[in-house]
């Protein structure tokens, strides 16, 4: 038994990688999914509890969407995708220093890292927004529009997420006070997001300034994807690419800079 | 073949810059079992990550054309939150082995019995660095860098890591870093001293023991 060892299967190099990314995404599912079983709960409570509680503040205000939009969907679908885009943030830009003991392995790489925890995150937070979309065909009669549409919209804030997660996470190794900077900038950011609103509802200047931000674009494609013509939208896919592609080369490069610094004594 | 040339590391600290490896030559053949001896603080576990290649050096070259392991010892590699059959299965899905294959072995070999189900927080020192072991040889690494990994086994559980490395004798090597002279000499054929952040190799054990003792 002892000389009985098992033998690695020869592999090309794209095998090699996808078995690495496979091995951390699992892990990384068991760490998240095994040890807060609450968190996973709390994912799908949170924008129900966000999205009736604001429901009720414009119940009581007594005023109406435009073209009778359902009230708590238009909230709740307005938050999710935004949920996921912070989740991503949050939890990406922590992975370094969660991750740190994987780095004995020398063929994980900090990109594999990156990769396989935002890619559990992205799954987790669709499963959620999945699950809301059934429940609003199913039972408020409001099925979504161009869906494939929306699975791209969500496919742009992932990535867009993780390009972010990657430059916080490499300036964090850094400089290390970039930490304390992530929540309060997720946070700052829902506001100017249009989550909770539409451009359409804007004067010509604030939704100008708004649409500087990548994530409004996205907000407001799948807004449209979601509710068709009864919303009128303001988006630019490309706009959102030439981000996605800025972000993503800035954070691949930056993990670059921060492995060569990072020690991973204990 | 592992091969160092010229290898200098230098940390940035509050008191400035420290050298701790101050450019260390080495040839490491596959097979060679080698003991690397130095007090604490002497840079030991710096040089095991410069090998391993999971940290660069400051200046100098490290050349590998032998897989080489992560470095075993303390729960390095070990994820304490997942089950010992997690780890294997981790193990297994990262250097492409067959699961089944590899749950088997790390199962027989680690002797864990039912605590091959629990998390790893759960063991006890000498239970961890069984999984360790068993998880490292689960993969057919040509030289094993181990940090005084075995020594918190019992001399049972040492005694059969020796045996497999007796029995993979031609295709895996392994470097041991400890500052315990009495391990080196047990389980090594030449013994180097790290001292000063320079490396002086020795021809005979008890030679490189007797100069270390002398320190």
């Amino acid at each position: 038994m002892i000389g009985d060892v098992p033998r690695r299967e020869q592999t090309g190099a794209v095998a090699a990688q996808v078995g690495v990314i496979s091995a951390l995404f699992i892990r990384e599912m068991l760490t998240r999914v095994g040890r807060s079983r609450l968190g996973i709960l709390w994912l799908m409570a949170e924008p129900i509890i966000l999205s009736s509680l604001i429901s009720l503040l414009h119940w009581l205000s007594g005023s109406d969407l435009p073209n009778g939009l359902p009230v708590f969907l238009f909230y709740a679908l307005g938050y999710v995708p935004f949920m996921m885009f912070r989740s991503i943030v949050n939890r990406g830009a922590h992975a370094i220093h969660a991750n740190i003991s994987l780095l004995h392995h020398s063929r994980i790489t900090l990109l594999d890292v990156m990769v396989s925890r935002n890619l559990m995150e992205a799954m987790v937070c669709s499963t959620v927004i999945a699950l809301y979309m059934v429940i609003a065909t199913l039972f408020m009669g409001e099925p979504p529009h161009q869906p494939a549409l929306f699975i791209f919209g969500l496919t742009l804030s992932a990535l867009l997420a993780h390009g972010l997660a990657m430059v916080l996470a490499s300036a964090q190794v850094v400089w290390e006070w970039v930490e304390h900077l992530v929540h309060p900038f997720t946070y700052l950011m829902l506001p100017i997001s249009a989550s909770f609103f539409m451009l359409d509802m804007m004067p010509q200047e604030t939704r100008e300034l708004l649409l500087w931000n990548p994530l409004v674009h996205v907000h407001e494609m799948n807004r449209w994807a979601m509710f068709g013509d009864r919303v009128t939208p303001y988006y630019d896919v490309s706009y959102v690419l030439l981000w996605i592609i800025m972000l993503n080369l800035l954070g691949m490069a930056g993990l670059r800079v921060a492995r060569v610094r990072l020690s991973i004594s204990d | 073949m592992l091969e160092l040339h010229n290898v200098w590391k230098v940390f940035e600290s509050r008191q400035g810059r420290k050298a701790v490896l101050r450019g260390i030559h080495a040839c490491f053949r596959r097979g060679q079992h080698v003991g690397i001896l130095g007090r604490n603080g002497a840079g030991k576990s710096t040089l095991m990550r410069m090998l391993a290649g999971v940290e660069a050096p400051t200046r100098g070259y490290i050349r590998r054309t032998m897989s080489i392991s992560w470095p075993l010892g303390g729960a390095y590699g070990l994820h304490t939150s997942l089950t010992g059959i997690a780890n294997a299965r981790f193990i297994a899905r990262l250097y492409g082995l067959s699961l089944q294959r590899t749950e088997e072995f790390v199962a027989d070999f680690s002797e864990l019995g039912a605590y091959f189900h629990e998390p790893v927080k759960s063991y006890s020192s000498g239970m961890r660095s069984r999984l360790l072991m068993a998880l490292s040889f689960a993969v057919d690494f040509e030289c094993y860098l181990v940090d005084e990994a075995l020594s918190t086994g019992d001399a049972r559980f040492a005694n059969k890591c020796l045996e497999v490395f007796e029995v993979r004798r031609r295709s895996a090597g392994m470097i041991m870093i400890s500052h315990n002279a009495s391990h080196v000499k047990r389980y090594c054929d030449t013994a180097a001293i790290l001292r000063n952040g320079m490396l002086e190799f020795y021809e005979d054990v008890d030679e490189a023991i007797a100069a270390y003792q002398g320190l």
